[in-house]
């Protein structure tokens, strides 16, 4: 905590534009000071923990924003949500996914999709930074 | 400043978290339960130091100016870089890529005090998760070179190797876009980073990390940094959200 503060201190004298900024995200009570006591910030990933069951993984993940889409589509995913994972691994180069997405927030019932994933072989992931921002949603339409 | 504010409402996650009190497992504890923090470093299964864990600079001293060992004058600047560096310096570093929400580069992201990484190392890869905009780096321990023509990255392209206790990290293949600290120092694309880990006890390593790029330095020029790991929390997701803080910014 006290080497927090230092940092603090010392960032704003290294970067004194920033001095008094209001941190976006930060919870705050009525009075508009930091409510350190909140909740945590739930999360576009949400909070996942898992185990095996035999051959399969089950991973269960919850604390998701309330905002969150489900799909491209914008199939609404809440922050009462709980998304259940099964992954299995029938052979070397496939992976079943088993998606069950039980949001009473959202949905009357639950409901489940399976992906079926193939292996990439010989390759890697390349860096992708979302560099040019806000660059794309000047040319997108809507109604 | 709002990285370190972020991080004091990352730590009201941590009182009222998903995982509060949630005990990392395997660390070493004295009998009242506390981390020892000064047990040996543990090993992995091939018998290599294991690396992995969460690791968070003490302070912003390195952020804020790599060079913060050499006096002024002993920066080997090309006279290019020298100008480029004052320019930024009298720009009030505006335009640093993180004010839009762009990377850190290597070396400076390990060394925001406000957002911690995590190493987990497996025998023929160590990855770097960086909590800071959720970015990620792979070190390949498996043999492979660095090509010479690779598409310019942020973080580049990391290969390592065991010299005794100590892991030794080659990155090349970097754009010319990111800052070497927040001042401003600068790089090109001919930039190479050596990176050698040495986790020296449980709870502290330390990172000698040498900057090589003949096209903004007359030498190469080197800099210890120490880590001290984070135990019993974990990291929390950020996203930067487009274009809100940089409107808040001054320069001249």
């Amino acid at each position: 905590m006290r080497t927090l503060l230092i940092g603090v201190i010392l960032a704003a004298v290294a970067s004194a534009q920033w001095v008094n900024y209001p941190t976006p995200g930060l919870p705050r009570t009525q009075d508009g000071k930091p409510n350190l006591a909140a909740a945590p910030e739930p999360s576009f990933f949400g909070y996942s923990s898992g185990k095996w069951e035999g051959d399969t993984l089950v991973v269960q993940t919850v604390g998701f924003r309330d905002d969150s889409w489900a799909d491209a589509g914008g199939s609404p995913l809440t922050a009462s949500g709980k998304v259940t994972e099964r992954f299995r691994r029938p052979n070397y180069g496939r992976l079943e996914i088993e998606i069950t997405v039980d949001d009473p927030k959202a949905y009357t019932a639950p409901w489940t999709v399976k992906l079926n994933q193939r292996i990439l072989l010989d390759s890697e992931l390349l860096e992708f930074i979302c560099v040019d921002n806000e660059k794309n949603r000047s040319h997108l339409v809507g109604k | 400043m709002t990285w370190h504010l972020a991080r004091l409402a990352g730590l009201a996650a941590i009182v009222s978290g998903q995982w509060v009190h949630y005990v990392t497992p395997g660390i070493p504890r004295t009998p009242d339960g506390k981390p020892n923090l000064s047990a040996p470093a543990p090993r992995a299964p091939n018998g290599r130091p294991d690396l992995s864990g969460i690791w968070k600079a003490p302070n912003g001293k390195y952020l804020f100016n790599l060079a913060a060992d050499l006096k002024p004058e002993e920066v080997p600047f090309q006279p290019w870089a020298a100008a480029l560096f004052q320019q930024r310096q009298d720009n009030l570093a505006k335009d640093r890529p993180t004010g839009r929400c762009l990377p850190h580069g290597v070396p400076d992201q390990m060394g925001v005090p406000g957002y911690p990484f995590k190493i987990v190392q497996t025998p023929g890869l160590v990855v770097i998760l960086y909590e800071e905009m959720t970015h990620f780096r792979q070190i390949f321990l498996d043999g492979r070179t660095l090509a010479k023509d690779l598409n310019p990255a942020w973080l580049g392209y990391s290969i390592g190797r065991w010299e005794g206790n100590t892991l030794a990290v080659e990155t090349t293949g970097f754009n010319d876009q990111s800052w070497l600290d927040d001042p401003g120092h600068p790089h090109t694309a001919a930039l190479r980073v050596v990176e050698r880990f040495r986790r020296k006890d449980f709870g502290h390593m330390e990172i000698q990390i040498t900057i090589d790029d003949s096209e903004a330095y007359t030498r190469s020029w080197t800099v210890t940094e120490n880590f001290n790991l984070l135990p019993d929390t974990d990291l929390l997701e950020n996203i930067c959200e487009n274009e809100k803080d940089f409107q808040h910014l001054v320069g001249k």
